[in-house]
């Protein structure tokens, strides 16, 4: 996935405007449209708005492409998977015209903090751009406009926590692979008697790496550090479920 | 499902949501859903200082993957029941 904003090209479907972006909606892979906006203004981060009402807002269930109404060609387009989070802002003293704020995930999040203080010096750097409004010429859509990107932002979960929430829910009842914590390997792994110092453990890391040490090493750890059986024994205790 | 079940326990009462970005938002949780995205209502941001055009949002939706934290009441956390629900989701149901 692309980070941040970026600047797009359009070629519109049919001729003359109103046509939608076709060259950036990706059909082929489910992408579909999920709203069209007419009359909204864009502005990142804290450059001037364009004009009221100057461009026109796709929303897909992948993307928010904002297409200006007076190039007809020239855009900005942002994946949901980079909008950190969205929000209505109606205060006149947070921004003087009603619109959906939304902060940006970037590239630059990711790798390192410094290139704040040199946001301002780049009229149009979309690798710092960490935020945008929406403004549409008319307020009422807002709270509509709100909750269609609500909805797109569920249809975008992070790779990772998607497979990991679809484990989830087909789990009901039966074994998952989530690790929590260390505590859970050993609860799972521990019988019921006292005094046990985890051989199975042991034995399983020896085979899984092949690096007899480490294994060893680890056994070390389990056995000299007392303090959570301890602990699990007392909790054990207080809960009556073992014994 | 722990984390969806617990926070959604929570919904109708004051949270902070502390973002990875350093930004901590104050309101009352809303919505929770299994990615643990989070609709927050009646916001405001806690270092206004630094984020001050955030000062007060209405609705705010704020993305699972983006979040560090998420500071409870204190009243809301029931240390037996979340006890219990953590050992029975180590134990795999």
């Amino acid at each position: 996935m692309v980070y941040g904003v970026r600047e797009i090209n359009v070629s519109r479907s049919g001729s003359g405007s109103g046509g939608e972006p076709v060259n950036l909606i990706d059909t082929e892979n489910g992408e579909s449209l999920m709203r069209v906006q007419p009359g909204v203004d864009l502005v990142l981060s804290n450059l001037p708005p364009h004009s009221p009402g100057s461009g026109t807002l796709y929303v897909t269930t992948k993307q928010v492409i904002w297409v200006s109404d007076l190039g007809q060609t020239k855009g900005f387009a942002v994946d949901f998977l980079s909008i950190s989070l969205h929000a209505v802002s109606r205060d006149p003293d947070a921004y003087p015209l009603p619109c959906l704020y939304t902060q940006i995930e970037t590239e630059d999040d990711l790798h390192s903090n410094d290139s704040d203080s040199e946001s301002n010096n780049h009229a149009l750097d979309l690798s710092t751009v960490r935020e945008m409004r929406l403004i549409p010429s008319d307020p009422t859509q807002l709270d509509s406009l709100f909750q269609t990107f609500c909805d797109c932002a569920e249809l975008n979960p992070e790779p990772n926590a998607a497979a990991a929430a679809a484990a989830a829910a087909e789990e009901e009842g039966q074994q998952h692979n989530w690790i929590f914590s260390a505590d859970q390997m050993e609860d799972d792994e521990q019988p019921e008697e006292e005094g046990y110092i985890a051989p199975n453990l042991a034995n399983s890391l020896g085979h899984s790496n092949g690096d007899h040490d480490l294994a060893r090493t680890v056994l070390e750890l389990q056995i000299n550090d007392q303090r959570f059986e301890d602990a699990e024994e007392v909790e054990h205790d207080g809960d009556g479920t073992h014994h | 499902m722990l984390f969806f079940s617990y926070f959604k326990d929570l919904v109708g009462r004051e949270v902070t949501v502390e973002l990875k970005n350093d930004l901590a938002i104050r309101g009352t949780l809303h919505s929770v859903d299994q990615y643990l995205n989070i609709k927050l209502e009646n916001t405001r941001v806690v270092d206004q200082d630094k984020y001050p055009h955030m000062l007060s949002v209405r609705n705010c939706f704020i993305r699972g993957s983006v979040v560090r934290y998420v500071q409870l009441p204190p009243e809301g956390v029931d240390i037996e029941l979340l006890h219990d629900a953590t050992r029975r989701e180590a134990r795999g149901g």
